[in-house]
């Protein structure tokens, strides 16, 4: 994902509900990306790595994949 | 009336005291699912016995959590893997929320809650369209492809035809 994935589909909130587009920046461990293998606008890295964090909290995604 | 309505609701935000809401909660597993209505229902009714406009809202729905988590009531501890989740978002005074915060926090049927300050828009629907647009875009492509090649086949067969001659 070389470009920014969020201005390139138009989204302007990250939700944290929406698992499936989160899911996309999860390593196979469960941890967050990057922002060098992600591509997302510093903005967007801190915006989606909240996302995450509160979407971990409500169970909808894991905190460790073993 | 419409344009009327736009504006009362412009001033609300306008105070500096009112913010647009999302309170995402997890409700305990143990609610039989003919009782979820009257859950939903009584919750409603906290945000707006709080002084908040509901904007939009889900009703809760059976999900497997990604991890077991815990709760202490009344010195039992529970263990959770499944649990409802719901959303609503609303319009609410920032002091009215910390109220209604406390008050939550004492709710026996929720495991967790989560109050975050967020925009009016649908935030979800917006995606699922944009993500609809990123599938379309290879069909685009073959298609000109397509459209291309039965234009080129007389020229392709005169073509042949002189490498053969050579």
């Amino acid at each position: 994902m070389k470009q920014d994935y969020f201005s390139a589909n138009n989204i302007k909130y990250i939700d944290y509900k929406d698992v499936e587009i989160l899911k996309k920046f999860l390593s196979p461990n469960g941890k967050i990306m990057s922002h060098k293998r992600t591509g997302v606008t510093a903005k967007n890295q801190r915006a989606l790595a909240n996302a995450i964090k509160h979407a971990r909290f409500l169970g909808l995604l894991p905190f460790v994949v073993k | 009336m419409s344009e009327a309505e736009v504006k009362v609701e412009n001033e609300i935000l306008e105070d500096g005291n009112s913010q647009v809401y999302e309170l995402g909660y997890l409700l305990v597993p143990s609610i039989k699912e003919e009782d979820l209505g009257v859950n939903y229902g009584n919750l409603k009714e906290l945000v707006a016995s709080f002084g908040g406009e509901i904007i939009t809202d889900e009703m809760p729905k059976a999900i497997n959590l990604a991890y077991s988590m815990q709760k202490v009531t009344s010195n039992v501890r529970q263990k959770f893997s499944t649990a409802y989740f719901g959303w609503t978002k609303f319009i609410m005074d920032t002091q009215k929320v910390l109220e209604m915060k406390k008050h939550l926090d004492l709710d026996p049927n929720f495991i967790r809650f989560l109050i975050l300050k967020t925009v009016k828009e649908n935030t979800i629907a917006v995606k699922r369209f944009a993500r609809g647009e990123t599938y379309r875009r290879p069909k685009t492509k073959s298609s000109e492809n397509e459209t291309v090649v039965p234009i080129n086949k007389e020229e392709i067969d005169k073509e042949i035809e002189a490498l053969i001659a050579v």
